[in-house]
């Protein structure tokens, strides 16, 4: 039988407020374990939480970066389970009442053309505690990290509009997009402030009917994403051709051996209001100045850069795809040069280089003013390509001023006609035979002379000169 | 050290000066004082000791008054039957008494030793510090025999607090007394669904209280409350699910009683909670974990029914300025009340003012045949806590209560 996947994503994200969620502790996990707790987020007797709105801020930036409704009321609850990474027995999350709901990413499917996928809610909750398992002598302990505890996160909830790994794909890395472009989070699946759930369930093509699904975890990248559901859809097949029926359960992605491991049953604990937590009412000016403050996103910016400068759609829609990288292109932009130049160096000369020395645009020496400084002198022929990546390279080391850089290490371009001419008499003097075979009409030679006479300058020599100077001493 | 205290600081000291200075106040032992064992009457809290000072503590000691010591308690605070308040009061030289009240411990309390007893207004008082139990229903409650005590308690712990969230926005009000220099014209409603559900004995002794507010100059009629019975049954089902939330937290990891010889975490804690629990509280906490996990449909509507009866309470407090009913009920004593059945039942007068989060007062004087005092409840409109005692002041200012 011909059959489809059914897929929806249940996808937190971690926030990155300076601050927990209910208390002042700083928001950084990764710090010395239980370095930053207090009574609140130790969940001691006693203490009592206290909502911080630098939470409700990003939350609400990030709803409206996935096109969402923000509500008007949204509320906590205590979703009850018992677990050692929750001691005290429930965690606070708005189950019954969402921040926002009825959002969307439109996104482009496997057949090239533009898909709607829906998102039913979103809601905040605060992380868990973390469990670190190790040995003590001969004997297996378990330590609890309260460091993440009460931690700001956000769930979204999709409607089950994927149909494929690539749908699944393709919505995770246009939600990290714009939800960094809103600020909010980083949604590195890598580094553990993104987690991505999938629901899973099958039925044969053309009917909409919905099965019993099954959930699938620990997924630490947008590959493996795609991975576990191809797996688990191939997997389901084989269960129903098999004649075995498909159990409501959790699956954990095994990503060495690229299989799904059973689990356990879903478990869904029961959800009250906590009455410590007052409900959240959100009015008007106050939505309307969050609205103010979300920047342009990708799309939008994406169809200005395509309109505004002399760039591709396509290439304005990649350039678009990192905020940091858009923004440093607009400022690139300020000075007189060309777009396609800016685009091609920044991709391919900048960013590579910042990846491989593990920096980013905004805390590199490689300032807009001093990239484009260096841009404009190319495109003046004062410096040819070549030296330029070498310059380019040095500027990551050194603060002084690109023309400094260039002089000191003597890469200016030669184009001065009677220097040259004196180097390319010389080539043409050792190459006679080059030459000969040339005005014997293989043009092709033209190529190799020219390589020489680079190397002659010590790779400074204006090359088109050098082009238009050796044509015109080799035609009779 | 007297067994009414689980512990009795050697030197208590206030740290300012103030209208409560000279007082002595005893706490209830699941009111944070810090470096104080805060057990809560219960295992499960066994060896805890408070971090920080509660909200109420500090504000007291500032305003000049002494804590004295951490008075015993029922588990958790559900029910009366190892609450050493009332003994407190009785034996030790006490001037107030602040605990915990979500079902109506401090007016019953206070009944039991002819004083007065108040628990404020929901929200009005931080709850910073208070280990609760059912915290859309609990507040502080002060016992003393002075009114004058009462307010000045009350003036001390009231007003917004930073750490409780839960707060009302409104200003602290003034509790200094006031004199009400005219005589005020006073309206007392009294429910006739309370008056039927009394025994004889009991209807005696509440005719007589409301005679005495009438020679007093208050006038009294008689108003509705059709659905009284429901205050109790809404109660039970939200204040049992709020428990089984807020007692989750007592594992036995970090502190308290702590099963040995388990195989497992989960194991541990379920024998840990079973060993720490008495059998009154363990029954209140299944039916909270009952309307949770298999009937949460009931809790919903409870909320919904809640509401309503908020709705009906504020109603009638629009048209009277107090109502007025017995604290106690004669068949139904707190102290030996055994199961959760006996504990709604002792405390069914007072269950409403919880379920509303209404300012209450309870005042003696509503004596029995046998010269038994039922006590008498004065309930008052939201945040209306300063002009209440105001007016409990100006009627009773000559009459403290006689211990």
């Amino acid at each position: 039988m011909d059959y489809e996947a059914v897929v929806g994503l249940e996808i937190h994200v971690e926030l990155n407020c300076p601050t927990k969620m209910f208390c002042d502790c700083p928001n950084r996990p990764g710090d010395e374990p239980n370095k930053n707790t207090c009574p609140i987020c130790l969940w001691l007797p006693g203490a009592i939480p206290r909502f911080g709105y630098e939470a409700l801020d990003k939350a609400t930036l990030a709803c409206l970066a996935l096109n969402c409704e923000i509500q008007e009321k949204s509320a906590f609850d205590q979703k009850v389970y018992y677990y050692p990474d929750l001691p005290k027995g429930f965690q606070l999350s708005q189950a019954h009442y969402p921040l926002a709901r009825n959002g969307w990413l439109n996104i482009i499917g496997e057949d090239g053309q533009s898909k709607r996928l829906r998102i039913h809610h979103i809601h905040m909750e605060e992380d868990v505690a973390k469990l670190v398992h190790e040995m003590e002598g001969k004997t297996p302990i378990s330590l609890v990290d309260f460091n993440r505890a009460g931690a700001p996160l956000i769930e979204i909830v999709t409607e089950p509009d994927m149909r494929s790994p690539h749908d699944a794909m393709e919505f995770v890395r246009l939600l990290r997009t714009q939800i960094r472009y809103a600020g909010s989070s980083e949604c590195s699946l890598e580094a553990g402030t993104m987690r991505v759930d999938a629901n899973i369930s099958i039925r044969p093509r053309g009917t909409d009917q919905m099965n019993t699904k099954v959930e699938v975890k620990n997924m630490n990248s947008i590959r493996h994403v795609g991975d576990a559901i191809a797996y688990e859809i191939e997997r389901q097949k084989e269960s129903l051709a098999a004649g075995e029926p498909i159990v409501l359960h959790t699956r954990l992605w095994d990503p060495v051996k690229k299989v799904t491991i059973a689990m356990r049953g879903k478990f869904a604990g029961p959800c009250v209001p906590d009455p410590s937590v007052p409900p959240i009412l959100i009015s008007r000016e106050w939505l309307a100045d969050k609205i103010a403050r979300l920047p342009e996103m990708p799309t939008v910016k994406a169809e200005r850069f395509n309109r505004q400068f002399d760039l591709s759609e396509e290439e304005s829609f990649q350039l678009c795809g990192e905020k940091e990288t858009a923004d440093y292109f607009e400022q690139v932009m300020a000075f007189p040069v060309p777009a396609r130049m800016a685009n091609h160096w920044l991709t391919t000369q900048l960013l590579p280089a910042l990846k491989e020395r593990e920096e980013t645009l905004p805390a590199s020496r490689v300032t807009p003013s001093r990239f484009a400084e260096l841009l404009m002198l190319i495109d003046r022929n004062e410096v040819n390509a070549n030296s330029a990546k070498t310059v380019l390279m040095r500027l990551f080391e050194t603060d002084l001023p690109v023309l400094t850089v260039i002089e000191q290490g003597g890469f200016s371009q030669v184009s001065d006609a009677s220097e040259l001419e004196g180097i390319i008499a010389g080539v043409l003097e050792k190459h006679a035979a080059a030459v000969a075979d040339y005005r014997g009409g293989n043009a092709k030679t033209l190529g190799f002379l020219i390589g020489q006479a680079m190397q002659a300058s010590g790779g400074k020599a204006n090359p088109k000169m050098v082009r238009e100077l050796l044509i015109k001493t080799l035609t009779p | 050290m007297s067994n009414h205290f689980i512990y009795l600081d050697p030197s208590p000291q206030a740290t300012g000066d103030g209208p409560l200075t000279g007082k002595r106040i005893a706490v209830q032992s699941n009111i944070a004082v810090q470096g104080w064992p805060t057990t809560a009457g219960s295992l499960a809290l066994e060896n805890y000791t408070a971090l920080e000072d509660a909200t109420a503590v500090a504000r007291i000691r500032a305003q000049g008054g002494i804590i004295t010591g951490s008075s015993r308690m029922s588990e958790l605070g559900f029910g009366l039957r190892d609450d050493a308040g009332e003994a407190v009061l009785r034996d030790e030289g006490t001037d107030a008494v602040l605990l915990t009240d979500f079902l109506g411990e401090a007016r019953v309390t206070a009944a039991d030793v002819c004083m007065f007893g108040y628990k404020p207004t929901y929200g009005l008082v931080s709850r910073f510090g208070l280990i609760g139990l059912i915290p859309s229903m609990e507040t502080y409650g002060v016992v003393s025999a002075s009114l004058r005590t009462i307010s000045a308690v009350m003036d001390s712990i009231a007003g917004p607090d930073a750490r409780d969230f839960s707060m009302s926005d409104r200003e602290k009000p003034e509790f200094a007394p006031r004199t009400i220099s005219n005589r005020p014209t006073v309206k007392a409603g009294f429910p006739t669904e309370v008056m039927t559900m009394l025994t004889d004995e009991e209807q005696r002794a509440y005719c007589k209280g409301l005679r005495m507010l009438f020679d007093r100059g208050i006038s009294v009629e008689e108003v509705s409350l059709p659905e009284f019975t429901l205050f109790s049954l809404v109660h039970g089902v939200m204040g049992s699910v709020e428990a089984s939330s807020s007692a989750g937290k007592y594992d036995g990891v970090r502190y308290g009683h702590r099963a040995q010889g388990t195989k497992n975490w989960n194991e541990m804690y379920l024998k840990s909670r079973g060993e720490a629990f008495g059998a009154l509280l363990k029954s209140y906490l299944f039916q909270g974990a009952y309307f949770q996990f298999e009937n949460y449909d009931i809790f919903e509507k409870a909320g919904r029914i809640r509401a309503r009866l908020v709705k009906s309470v504020n109603d009638l407090l629009d048209v009277v300025d107090i109502l007025v009913m017995p604290t106690k009920r004669k068949p139904f004593e707190g102290r030996w009340a055994e199961t959760v059945h006996d504990v709604y039942n002792a405390f069914s007068l007072t269950l409403p003012a919880n379920v509303t989060g209404l300012p209450v007062l309870q005042v003696p004087g509503f004596i029995m045949d046998g010269g038994e005092d039922l006590g008498m409840q004065w309930i008052g409109p939201a945040f209306g806590d300063a002009r209440l005692l105001d007016l409990a002041n100006h009627f009773f200012e000559h009459n403290e209560a006689n211990v």
